[in-house]
């Protein structure tokens, strides 16, 4: 079953396109990584599928109304923005926004959701801290579990696990598996491919706004994928844990 | 403290003020007699003052806290920035532009209304406060014109700057050819802000356009919430942004553009109230909006109190007062601010 489907999605930016021309389909129950080098249109592909900017072609979310849409899709942006210490169970609440009628207070369902999010993003005693008193790893769980605690079956993030330990960045991209294992759908842009090799399911790799691959991790982190798109040298093999990939060097 | 707690003590805080902006004034009667003459009355002196000075007095105080308040709040949590003020976008000083015209031309005493109030007819002049509220009006299309449809907040702040900054600029030139001295006197104190001399007509003028002012902040709330988390991921979780706005800057244009018409400019409320009281609504902007809309009311009246009990011979400004209260109110929030980053 199609969670997103995007057809043939122009951004232009002036006369240039940033985003060129793009088709991709998602199902449930997948993880994606959208990788590419900085520049390659990835957030702006994103935030076109959400209708957050102006676009040509067609995406399935888009021709939502925006509360159905909030209903279908979170988004997490890449600017992890806190504008006031505000609570972090308050922040997480945020996520339920979507959900609630004009005026009502959270019922137990929001407050169950919120509960689940922030013991996933290992929260736990941090409720009632103000938010914007945490250090940006930190705020970044907060912003992960206000997405997970909107409960939409598509997760899009914006290079969610930037700047995490490596235990958090692990456990983060498990939650996601997790995630999609109960028939969810994640798509997330990630720079660090070690990790995206690992735990997504498939890996949609652009480069100057066009989608150049598509597919497994072992399919699209091919020697000339990363030698053509992102000029490095890399290791790629795998054993009984999964996928192991290690950047080398820079190409002349 | 929860938040319930804080609005039951706001509002017992404001009752006590309002109760003193009734029970407080030159002429001196005693609390029995003004209470008697408040709900009953012959139409003597005491029930004249209680009823058609005081009274109304009082009224605004509240209603144009109310609306300092809350706008501020508004303002606060719409462009994420405790420094913002109801005057940011421009409509106080199009406001107080509109009446300075008005004073100037003589518009100010044309148009007069013969009004029975409380079964005493009254003669009064509104070509003030009239055209106090068009100018607001003018502004508030001014800036939805400048700030363009897709606006965001960073162009609603260039616009209201333009618009500020021209207002001021006219206000100035006014001033600077007057060939009236009288006229001229007549501004400057106007432009001090105050609730003096203010009838039940300046309170009929002001309440429709601040009543609407008051629903349409009052609507903000869940999308000001979620603006906390920035501009992107509040339209990704279905708040329209371009309607937000537009009710922002309407209800806001509709509270102060009421609230300077009636009583010239007051400065302050709409920045310091919303700051004292984010700690204790723990930052949320809906929250804030009510508590600062009480605590602006609150702020209003018992300055207005006090410009009655600290110079009681002279007619000291409210607005004066309110700045000589708010600047060091200030020093104070920026002295917290320093003690916490260290």
């Amino acid at each position: 079953m199609s969670r997103l489907n995007v057809q043939n999605l122009t951004v232009r930016r002036g006369q240039c396109p940033v985003v060129d021309n793009v088709s991709l389909s998602v199902g449930a129950g997948e993880v994606v990584g959208l990788i590419g080098p900085n520049g390659a249109g990835k957030t702006t592909l994103l935030r076109a599928i959400l209708s957050l900017l102006p676009f040509e072609g067609t995406s399935s979310l888009a021709a939502l109304d925006p509360r159905a849409r909030a209903r279908a899709a979170a988004w997490m942006p890449q600017a992890r923005e806190i504008a006031w210490p505000v609570p972090v169970e308050t922040l997480v609440m945020l996520g339920r926004v979507p959900h609630l009628a004009g005026g009502a207070k959270p019922s137990e369902a929001d407050h169950a959701a919120v509960a689940s999010a922030i013991a996933a993003m290992h929260l736990a005693g941090f409720e009632t801290r103000p938010a914007t008193e945490l250090s940006g790893g930190e705020q970044a769980r907060v912003l992960i579990a206000r997405v997970l605690a909107q409960d939409t079956p598509l997760i899009l993030a914006d290079e969610p696990i930037a700047g995490l330990d490596p235990a958090h960045q692990i456990s983060t991209m498990e939650v996601f598996r997790r995630e999609a294992a109960a028939g969810k759908t994640v798509i997330a842009s990630i720079h660090d491919l070690g990790l995206a090799a690992r735990h997504c399911t498939r890996l949609i790799l652009m480069d100057k706004g066009k989608l150049v691959a598509d597919g497994t991790p072992e399919e699209v982190l091919t020697a000339d994928n990363m030698a053509r798109v992102f000029r490095i040298n890399a290791h790629l093999s795998s054993d009984a844990s999964g996928l192991l990939f290690q950047p080398l060097s820079v190409l002349a | 403290m929860s938040f319930r707690g804080l609005m039951i003590l706001l509002t017992a805080l404001c009752a006590v003020l309002f109760a003193a902006s009734l029970l407080i004034g030159p002429a001196g009667f005693g609390i029995g007699e003004s209470l008697s003459a408040l709900f009953g009355g012959q139409g003597d002196a005491i029930t004249l003052v209680m009823q058609e000075i005081r009274l109304p007095r009082a009224l605004l105080g509240v209603m144009v806290g109310v609306s300092l308040g809350m706008s501020g709040a508004a303002l606060q949590g719409y462009l994420r920035n405790p420094l913002a003020e109801p005057g940011l976008i421009g409509v106080s000083s199009s406001a107080a532009l509109g009446a300075v015209i008005a004073m100037q031309t003589g518009f100010a005493k044309t148009v007069a209304f013969t009004l029975p109030i409380l079964g005493i007819t009254t003669e009064l002049t509104m070509g003030l406060p009239l055209a106090g509220l068009a100018g607001a009006v003018v502004s508030v299309l001014l800036i939805l014109f400048l700030s363009g449809p897709r606006g965001n907040s960073l162009t609603l702040i260039l616009a209201g700057i333009a618009i500020s900054a021209l207002a001021g600029a006219l206000t100035s030139l006014v001033l600077n050819l007057s060939p009236n001295p009288y006229a001229i006197y007549e501004i400057v104190f106007w432009m001090m802000g105050s609730l003096a001399n203010r009838s039940f007509s300046h309170v009929w003028i002001a309440l429709p356009f601040m009543a609407v002012g008051w629903v349409m902040l009052a609507r903000l709330g869940r999308g000001l919430d979620a603006l906390t988390l920035g501009e992107d991921a509040a339209e990704a979780l279905g708040i329209r942004l371009t309607r937000l706005r537009l009710t922002m800057v309407i209800g806001v244009a509709a509270c102060v553009g009421a609230a300077t018409a009636v009583s010239g400019a007051i400065g302050f409320v709409g920045l310091v109230v919303p700051h004292i009281l984010r700690p204790l609504v723990q930052a949320r902007p809906s929250a804030l909006l009510w508590a600062s809309a009480l605590g602006g009311a609150a702020m209003v009246l018992a300055a207005d109190v006090f410009v009655r009990v600290i110079l009681p011979e002279q007619d000291l400004k409210l607005g004066v007062l309110m700045a000589l209260i708010g600047a060091p109110l200030f020093l104070h929030l920026l002295y917290k601010t320093r003690r916490a980053m260290a």
